[in-house]
């Protein structure tokens, strides 16, 4: 049995037979640059959970899901996510919740230590968040993301 | 991960040169919309179609979207093509590309003229939310093994290893630009009904979702991409290859 797909799209060139993999293989693929580590950052701070989300998120939530008015994944507010995601640090044994909003962006959510909610939603501009402790909402733009970074540390 | 370009940038860049081996150069444009697929052809077309007058689906168009959803591999591949007499655009759900007809670069001067045509009616027909990724490759094919031009090598120990056939793909960084280059000594250029084998240099350059705004700076965002492609190219030929390819200045 083979898994190799009917050619369907026409390359300016192929390689020669000797370098070419006869079987593709659809369990492994060649991650885009940067992807893996991104994705072992996720996994590594978000939990297994909010990794599988975020792939069905990228993947599978086209223009309409939900009620019909749901909104694809913005690339903006994913690049963004990654950027804060990589740079902070979780409490421990915290396992933040992922969501996407119906507008396309990504919404985490954790507790700090003293309960109270956190929820950082990130959107085309920058990043919206509120802290319930102290009740503070604001919004940063991705340039100023060490901002927030500072504003989210201590809980 | 800051790591030092590896590639040395040369002090100036020639305007031309002859033979010119650009087999195929894409200007790629990936983004979000809130317009279902069957839209999107009608869309397009009612802005470009004055000079895209030809228009075909692509071999990928066969297979049912859900089909297509769970092959991430496809995600960004094209559907159909629209044809000028010297350039082709692609588009699929979520790409949008200008290309140049295969072994017929016509200079980046009018390439950046038709992409300032191509972006102000993709930004008329009104359905690109959000950009995610802009991107310039260029293909080049050499009719013999490239690795003894460039200053790249791969071997294991002492042994080279470009007398085998031989492909290598790295990702390097540059900015906020990303670049993928493969290079291979042995490939196969279909040329009409025949095939030549030689080499390729295949570099594909591009920012991402945060570092452009499509309809305010694209143009110059090409262009930069579109220079360190040149960069690279010429940072990596040897002092005789470089000679042998005639550059005017």
């Amino acid at each position: 049995m083979t898994t190799l797909l009917p050619r369907y799209f026409h390359p300016a060139y192929e390689l020669d037979e000797a370098l070419r993999e006869e079987v593709v293989s659809l369990a492994v693929r060649s991650a885009e640059p940067s992807e893996a580590d991104r994705e072992e950052i996720v996994l590594k701070k978000l939990g297994a959970r909010a990794w599988g989300r975020l792939h069905h998120f990228r993947y599978f939530y086209r223009q309409g899901w939900g009620e019909g008015a749901g909104k694809p994944l913005s690339p903006r507010a994913l690049e963004g996510f990654h950027r804060f995601v990589e740079q902070f640090g979780f409490p421990e044994a915290c396992t933040p919740s992922l969501f996407l909003t119906e507008a396309g962006h990504l919404e985490l959510y954790w507790e700090d230590i003293r309960g109270g909610a956190i929820q950082v939603e990130f959107t085309p501009a920058g990043a919206e968040f509120y802290l319930q402790s102290t009740e503070r909402e604001g919004f940063v733009s991705y340039v100023n993301l060490s901002e927030l970074l500072r504003e989210l540390q201590p809980h | 991960m800051n790591k030092p370009f590896p590639i040395p940038i040369p002090e100036r860049l020639p305007r031309k040169i002859d033979p010119c081996p650009i087999v195929e150069a894409v200007f790629e444009i990936r983004f979000n919309t809130a317009e279902p697929w069957r839209t999107l052809p009608g869309l397009l077309s009612e802005k470009i179609r004055g000079r895209y007058r030809e228009q075909k689906d692509l071999p990928l168009a066969q297979i049912p979207e859900e089909v297509r959803r769970q092959i991430p591999a496809l995600t960004h591949q094209p559907l159909m093509q629209f044809l000028s007499t010297d350039f082709l655009i692609q588009l699929g759900p979520s790409v949008l590309s200008l290309i140049t007809k295969p072994n017929a670069y016509p200079g980046w001067s009018a390439v950046e003229t038709e992409l300032r045509w191509f972006l102000d009616r993709v930004q008329e027909a009104g359905f690109v939310q959000e950009a995610g990724r802009l991107g310039v490759r260029y293909i080049d094919f050499f009719e013999k093994d490239i690795f003894p031009s460039l200053i790249l090598d791969v071997g294991i120990g002492a042994s080279p290893l470009h007398a085998n056939e031989l492909q290598i793909t790295t990702v390097l960084r540059q900015g906020p630009f990303t670049a993928r280059l493969l290079v291979s000594n042995s490939a196969i250029l279909g040329t009409g009904s025949a095939a030549k084998r030689g080499s390729v240099l295949d570099l594909d350059v591009w920012l991402g979702p945060l570092d452009f705004e499509l309809f305010e700076n694209g143009i110059a965002k090409f262009g930069e991409a579109h220079l360190l492609v040149k960069q690279c190219f010429f940072g990596l030929a040897k002092p005789d290859f470089m000679a042998s390819l005639n550059p005017a200045y």
